[in-house]
């Protein structure tokens, strides 16, 4: 029995490390016509060719690339070339309090705490709020100074390089 | 030419054909047209102290306390101190890649389901903790605060103050620190409404391309803001997410524009994603 309840405990740590990396189970389709890379770069070997509303199942993620299995074969392809159709985790706690909001009626009044103590936040809650000035202080007091945050940076190895704004593309079409 | 005078001048063009038809006396119409240059000028100083000139950065900073203030009201902080440490040092650390670099940033969570995030000016910006509930990474985290920042930088709300019912608004904007602010109360209405208000679409769009390049600037994998849109563009019909597509075009047109906006500009660009010491909320 002790013995079971270990497996299963490492088997929930595995599960829990892995989480942030495997994308196992989610599916999407392509919303244009794409090739499918043996590498997530642009200048990889094309191994194949989708077209657009291809289903295909998303293994791995890596920068602005995704890994995914298609009937037309697997390979690596443009991540903003692809639109999920199934959530990452459902948010059960914020079912359960949009659902209790919903029962309480509360956007009549806006003052109904949902079961869970945390209310959504709709416009008829925002209008009504009172100026709160401890949060604000408290808010205040979490400053992070400029050298603190390049600290932090450092610790996570993050390091700071030029780029420029990117034009609107739609500034074109317009005039 | 501005806003102002070209109502005015429209203005007295039209009051001066219905003199013109009404006054046959000379002294009459004198009197009239002197009568029209100081209401002019008296609209002008309205105009002026309303705002239409550019606000300073410490009226820009009390309005976005008392707005702060407002949306805190509404939703507290989450009670969770190195949670709220660590949105700083991202929050800080991405806006230090801005052309504000030393406004005096403030990041925070909220305690709401909704999956949601809100600037004010000044530099104050909170996520629901619904939506860091859905972060998978620091990146992510990086990629949505950046957005905000990108409304603080360019002054997307204060451009909606100086459009909006302003015009009868007097007096200077006084900058007193505690307990809220009439006047400035007086010019954002009550509560944090201007924050439940949607932004012009082309500004969304504005701060998305901001918020690619900051995260990129700032070391982070560039898509982490993409991969949040993802996630958020399939929870349509959630109640959760309500406010959000009211406020905000669909994630699906705002991963169109970054797509084209961003073509092959981050290829072969790597950054960090730190899954590692993101900071899971409890």
């Amino acid at each position: 029995m002790r013995h079971t309840k270990i497996y299963s405990r490492i088997l929930l740590a595995a599960l829990l490390l892995s989480a942030p990396f495997a994308h196992a189970g989610e599916s999407g389709a392509t919303v244009k016509a794409e090739e499918l890379k043996a590498e997530p770069f642009r200048d990889a070997k094309t191994i194949g060719k989708l077209a657009a509303g291809d289903k295909v199942d998303i293994l791995k993620k890596d920068g602005g690339w995704l890994q995914v299995k298609s009937a037309k074969g697997s390979g690596w392809v443009r991540m903003l070339s692809i639109r999920r159709s199934a959530a990452r985790k459902t948010s059960a706690a914020a079912e359960v309090a949009g659902l209790a909001g919903l029962a309480s009626g509360r956007a009549g009044t806006g003052r109904v705490v949902a079961t869970t103590g945390i209310r959504g936040l709709d416009e008829e809650e925002l209008k009504a709020a009172q100026y709160n000035e401890s949060e604000v202080t408290l808010a205040e007091s979490y400053l992070t100074s400029r050298a603190d945050a390049q600290k932090f940076a450092s610790k996570g190895k993050l390091a700071a390089r030029k780029m420029d704004y990117l034009p609107d593309p739609a500034a074109g079409e317009k005039r | 030419m501005s806003r102002v005078t070209e109502i005015f001048l429209l203005g007295l063009a039209l009051m001066l054909s219905l003199v013109t038809a009404q006054a046959f006396n000379l002294d009459e119409l004198k009197s009239k047209a002197g009568e029209f240059k100081s209401k002019a000028d008296e609209l002008k100083k309205q105009g002026k102290s309303a705002g239409l000139v550019a606000y300073s950065e410490e009226e820009e900073a009390a309005i976005g306390r008392q707005i702060a203030g407002s949306l805190l009201g509404a939703a507290p902080l989450v009670k969770d101190k190195a949670l709220q440490k660590y949105v700083n040092n991202v929050g800080r650390w991405v806006a230090s890649q801005s052309e504000r670099p030393d406004l005096a940033w403030h990041f925070g969570v909220i305690a709401s389901n909704d999956i949601n995030a809100f600037a004010a000016p000044g530099g104050y910006i909170f996520v629901t903790s619904g939506m860091y509930r859905l972060l998978g990474n620091e990146s992510e985290l990086a990629g949505v605060l950046a957005h905000e920042v990108g409304h603080v930088i360019r002054k997307h709300h204060l451009k909606i103050l100086r459009q909006s019912q302003l015009v009868d608004q007097g007096g200077k904007l006084l900058t007193q620190q505690a307990g809220g602010n009439d006047a400035i109360r007086k010019l954002i209405g009550n509560g944090a409404e201007i924050v439940s208000r949607a932004l012009d679409q082309n500004a969304e769009f504005e701060a998305d391309r901001i918020a690619v390049v900051l995260a990129a600037r700032a070391g982070y994998d560039a898509y982490g803001l993409p991969q949040v849109l993802q996630e958020i563009g399939h929870s349509s019909g959630d109640s959760s997410v309500a406010l959000l597509f009211k406020t905000h075009p669909h994630p699906d047109e705002r991963l169109n524009r970054l797509d084209s906006a961003m073509a092959d500009r981050f290829d072969g660009l790597k950054g960090q994603a730190l899954a590692g010491r993101f900071y899971r909320i409890k």
